[in-house]
Parts: structure tokens; sequence; C-alpha cells
């Protein structure tokens, strides 16, 4: 059980970070941006090739945030004037695109195989010994702390947590601060800010900016995690997850984030164990397919029934042009 | 009017929509500090002017000379920054911030509405907020609706947005505000208060205004001239009493079948 939970709260703070950046995107800017898994990709993709060309770690950990957020402004600049709907069919596009050059830019990523054939097919490739190492000091470091020996999953939630906490404040700051202000009001009518005299178009790139940074720092942290990953670890619905948690938590608030993402990546990750009746009528292999009906019924009766998230604001929700 | 006095100027101003022609070389210069009216019938193209002044309406052909300098080309919010700067016949307010957001979004001296300016130039930021928050509860009471300051913008009635709009536009500290219509929605005692708020704004700021407004009385009695705008052209530019008097402006607002002899 304790195995579970961990698993629970190391995806939770992974999905804590991504969804924090689409909130500041979709929540507070007002632009749907569907293909922001490919920042996630990206950061992840370009790290780890930096690392196998002979980058250390924590140089090569930037080179994937600024990569994520050169794309961001590449996906942004000739996007982010479209009207929502169309922004939102446009990112989708986009994120899918990323996706496909990965799996077939097979040189330069590895293909499907993964970051496994980084060096080619036969060479396995790894770019992930130095962050095991610190992993495993802070490991040594808990387990001496609490006299017994932890399992690794701790040491990375212990690393995990602490950023993702930073990050909420700092976003949490930044959402109440005037630039926030500027972005929630861009949210409500973009043509009175410009005639307000502030340059919309600017602003919008930096939300881009922002959100495409923090889906680089959740983009890390899975490649991390995960020690190989695969041009489909980044399906759309990797987006569409951070979606259901940013509604979840009512679009506008931060601190709802992380408490959306660990009832998501509860229930997402508990669904394998329904193994009661009447759901024990499936194999389990279809089984597993269910916890996405369950989550997509979820989703449905939440925007029916509670259209302002659980924390969210029903009133201010009410007020929607 | 010499154009050293003119706070704007507008020349061979024009925009067509495909086939229609919507403003149609329009020149026309504004006095600084002065109360200018824009009347016409609908469709005249009173807003379409506006859009263009404004920078709404990218591709429109002429001119514009703002405070001395060429705005034509520039975008919306570059004109804005100018000095020059408009508020909407619907009104645009930000539904879901509250009526201090509101104006707190127009302050132009905040630190903190750079990216990072909250971190970077925290003290800065907070004093500003502090300041500027007085100041647009002043200008809320100043358009008696202070005590719904809290409130969210989107439970205003029309005429308590186009207020807000009002306050907004004033908390930028323009030269010269555009106003479209300015009392349509507004309850007729606000609206009297309005006027005199507009007159005081003159007197005591220097702003110039340039209105679109339907109500005549209204025109009549704060403009110190009107210009009258029909199918896109300037048909009558002149003193309020001299335009009521104005044959061609009879005819364009009430048809030529009223006017008998000049027919």
């Amino acid at each position: 059980m304790l195995e579970f939970w961990l698993f629970v709260l190391a995806t939770a703070g992974i999905y804590t970070i991504f969804s924090l950046g689409l909130l500041v995107q979709f929540g507070i800017a007002g632009l749907p941006n569907f293909g922001n898994g490919a920042f996630m990709a990206i950061s992840a993709y370009a790290m780890a090739i930096s690392v196998v060309n002979g980058l250390p770690m924590w140089a090569a950990a930037p080179v994937g945030i600024g990569a994520a957020v050169l794309f961001g402004l590449l996906l942004a600049i000739p996007t982010v004037r479209l009207r929502s709907d169309y922004l939102a069919v446009a990112t989708i596009a986009a994120g899918e695109i990323v996706r496909y050059l990965a799996l077939n830019l097979q040189e330069l990523t590895g293909g499907a195989a993964g970051t496994v054939n980084l060096l080619g097919p036969g060479i396995a490739a790894d770019y992930n010994s130095s962050w095991l190492r610190f992993q495993s000091g802070v490991r040594g470091l808990i387990s001496n702390l609490v006299g017994q020996r932890v399992p690794s999953d701790v040491a990375f939630i212990a690393i995990l947590w602490p950023v993702a906490l930073l990050l909420l404040a700092a976003v949490w700051y930044m959402v109440r601060s005037p630039w926030g202000r500027t972005l929630r009001a861009i949210r409500e009518d973009e043509t009175a800010v410009a005639a307000l005299g502030k340059d919309v178009f600017a602003y919008k790139l930096q939300a881009f900016s922002v959100g495409a940074a923090l889906a680089g720092v959740a983009g890390l942290f899975f490649a991390w995690q995960v020690s190989s990953f695969s041009p489909d670890d980044f399906r759309p619905t990797l987006t569409f997850y951070a979606f259901v948690i940013v509604i979840l938590g009512g679009k506008t608030n931060v601190w709802a984030v992380p408490v959306g993402a660990v009832l998501f990546a509860g229930i997402f990750a508990g669904t394998r164990f329904l193994d009661f009746w009447p759901l024990s009528v499936f194999a389990s292999g279809d089984r597993a397919y269910l916890r996405l009906v369950l989550v997509g019924l979820g989703l449905i009766v939440l925007v029916i029934w509670r259209p302002q998230g659980i924390f969210g604001n029903r009133r201010e929700d009410a007020l929607e042009t | 009017m010499k154009p050293k006095d003119a706070i704007l100027s507008a020349s061979h101003v024009g925009m067509r929509f495909k086939g229609l022609v919507a403003v149609d070389d329009v020149s026309l210069a504004v006095a600084r500090g002065s109360i200018t009216a824009l009347i016409g019938p609908n469709g005249a193209g009173k807003t379409t002017l506006f859009n263009c002044l404004s920078g709404f309406l990218p591709g429109a052909a002429g001119s514009v000379v703002f405070d001395g300098r060429r705005i034509d080309g520039l975008p919306p919010h570059r004109r804005s920054r100018a000095g020059l700067v408009r508020t909407f016949q619907i009104p645009r307010i930000f539904h879901r911030l509250t009526l201090i957001e509101n104006m707190l979004v127009a302050d132009r001296a905040q630190p903190g509405d750079a990216l990072f300016g909250c971190f970077m130039r925290r003290g800065a930021t907070l004093a500003r907020t502090r300041a500027a928050t007085e100041q647009a509860r002043d200008l809320l009471a100043l358009l008696s609706i202070e005590r719904l300051a809290d409130d969210y913008a989107g439970t205003l009635s029309g005429g308590q947005r186009k207020l807000l709009e009002l306050g907004r536009v004033l908390m930028t500290d323009p030269k010269m505000i555009l106003l479209d219509e300015p009392m349509a929605g507004v309850n007729p005692a606000l609206g009297g208060k309005l006027l005199e708020r507009v007159e005081h704004l003159r007197q005591e700021r220097g702003i110039t205004f340039l209105f679109v407004e339907h109500d005549m009385e209204m025109v009549m009695r704060v403009s110190d001239r009107v210009v009258v705008l029909d199918q896109g052209r300037v048909i009558a530019d002149g003193p309020p009493d001299t335009i009521r008097a104005d044959l061609r402006v009879i005819d364009a607002y009430l048809g030529r079948a009223d006017l008998g002899a000049s027919a």
C-alpha cells in the first residue's frame, strides 16, 4: 500500500508542475494550450540528448527548460493571436507534430524504442546515472535521518515536492501580482486591455513561455523518474489530464492544483485495484482501460454539475462573458 | 483652426469594407482642451472613425497626428500610451475582475506589471499598488460607484459599466479621451453628473474630449463644437448653435421630405 501512495505522490508531483503551467496559460490568460505535453517532451529529450552527448546533468537540465521555452515561443508567435477555439486546434496539432518528429527522427531521439536508443541501436544509452547517484545520496541522507532504509521513491518525492511547492508559491505570487491581473484582464477582454495601452501580444507570449518552462521542469522530473522514455509517453491525453486537474481545481486556483493532481493520480492509479464486482467481470487488461472511461465520465459529471470545479467560485464562473 | 492648436488632426482618413465606404475622406482637427461632439445618423461612420483614430482598424487611409506626432500605423496600445484613449459603445469591462481590479489594470506606472516585476521590484510594486488603489477609489467615488468597488464588474448594470469604463480610462492619465456614446444607458440624474465631470476634467486637467452621442441635449449643452457625419463624410462642422440651424444636418437626420423648400 505504501508503494501505491508513493507512486501516486510522485506522479501527482510531476502533474502538479505540469498543470501549473497550464493554469497560467489557460486558467489565467485564457489560452487553451492543448500542446503543453510537447513542451514536456522537448525538455525531457533535450536534457537526455545533452547528457548522452557529454553535458553534465545540472547543465543539461536548464538546456531542457530552455528548449521548452524556445519551442513555446516558436509555437506562440504565430498562433497566440488566434481566437481560443482555433488556438486549441493549432496547439493540439503542434503537440502531435512534435511527437511524430520524435518518433521518426530516430538518429536524434532513438525513435519509437525510446531513449535507450539515443546513441543508435545496439548501444544502451543512459542519461540518468548522475540523477540516480544524486537520488541515492538523498535516499541515504533520509535513511540516516529516520533510522531505517527508505524506498528510493521516497527520495524522489523528497526532491520533487519541495521544487513543486516552491514553484506553486512563485506562481501563486505572480498570479496575484499586477502581471497576473493584466493576464486575467486579457482573458476577459483583450481589446479593452489594448485600449488601455498594454501590449497584449507580449503578455500572451510571456504567459505561454512561463507555462512552457513549467512543463519543461515537469519533463525533467518525468525523465529522471523513468530512466527511459519514448514519444508515446507524450500522447495528447497527457495534456488532457492536466486540463482535468486544472478544471477540477477551479481553473484559477493555484493551491487547488496539487490537490487536484493527487486526486487525479490517486483515482487514475487506484482504478487498477478495482477488482470487485461488478468490475471484476472485466478482464484485468480491460480494466486498465476502464480507468480512462471513469476519468472521462468524472470530468463530464463535473462540468455539468459543478462547472466551477471543486474549489472554484460559482459566482465568479456565472459571470463568464 | 491652425494645426498648432490642434491636439488631434486627422487628414483624409478613409476606410472601406469591400464595396462599402464607411469613412470617406474625413479631415478633422480637434482643439486642445476642447469638447467636441461627433454626431450623425445610424451608420454614418462615427464608430468606424473612432476605430480609425484609435488604431483598431488597421489599413485605414489618411494620416493622424496626435500631440505633434504621427500615430497612424501605430497599434492601438501605442496610441493609447501616447495619451489618446477611448471607451467603447458597448462597454468592455473585465467581468470576473472586481471594480478596483478593473481600475488597476489601467495603471501605467506599475512596475509589477512586467513579467517577474513582482519579484524584482517588490517594494516598488507594493507601494505603487497602494497609491494606485487609493487613486482608483477616489475615481470610483467621483463616478458614484465606490460602494461597489470590491464587487465583480460583471454584476454592474449597463449604465454602471459605462461609468467604470470612463473611470478606467481616467486611470491612464490621458491627454485626450474618445467617448463612444457615454450617456447611453446611464440614468439621467447620473448622466447630468457625468457631464459635470467631463467639463470639470477639461477645466482641471486640460483633458480634450471627442465624443459620439445621440442625446442632443447633452451634445448642445457641453460641446464647444459639433461635427456632423453622414454616409462617411463630414457634412457640417461648427458651434452647436450653428449646427442646430444647419439644413443639411436636419436633412441628414430627418430625410429630404421634411425639408420642403430646400429640397
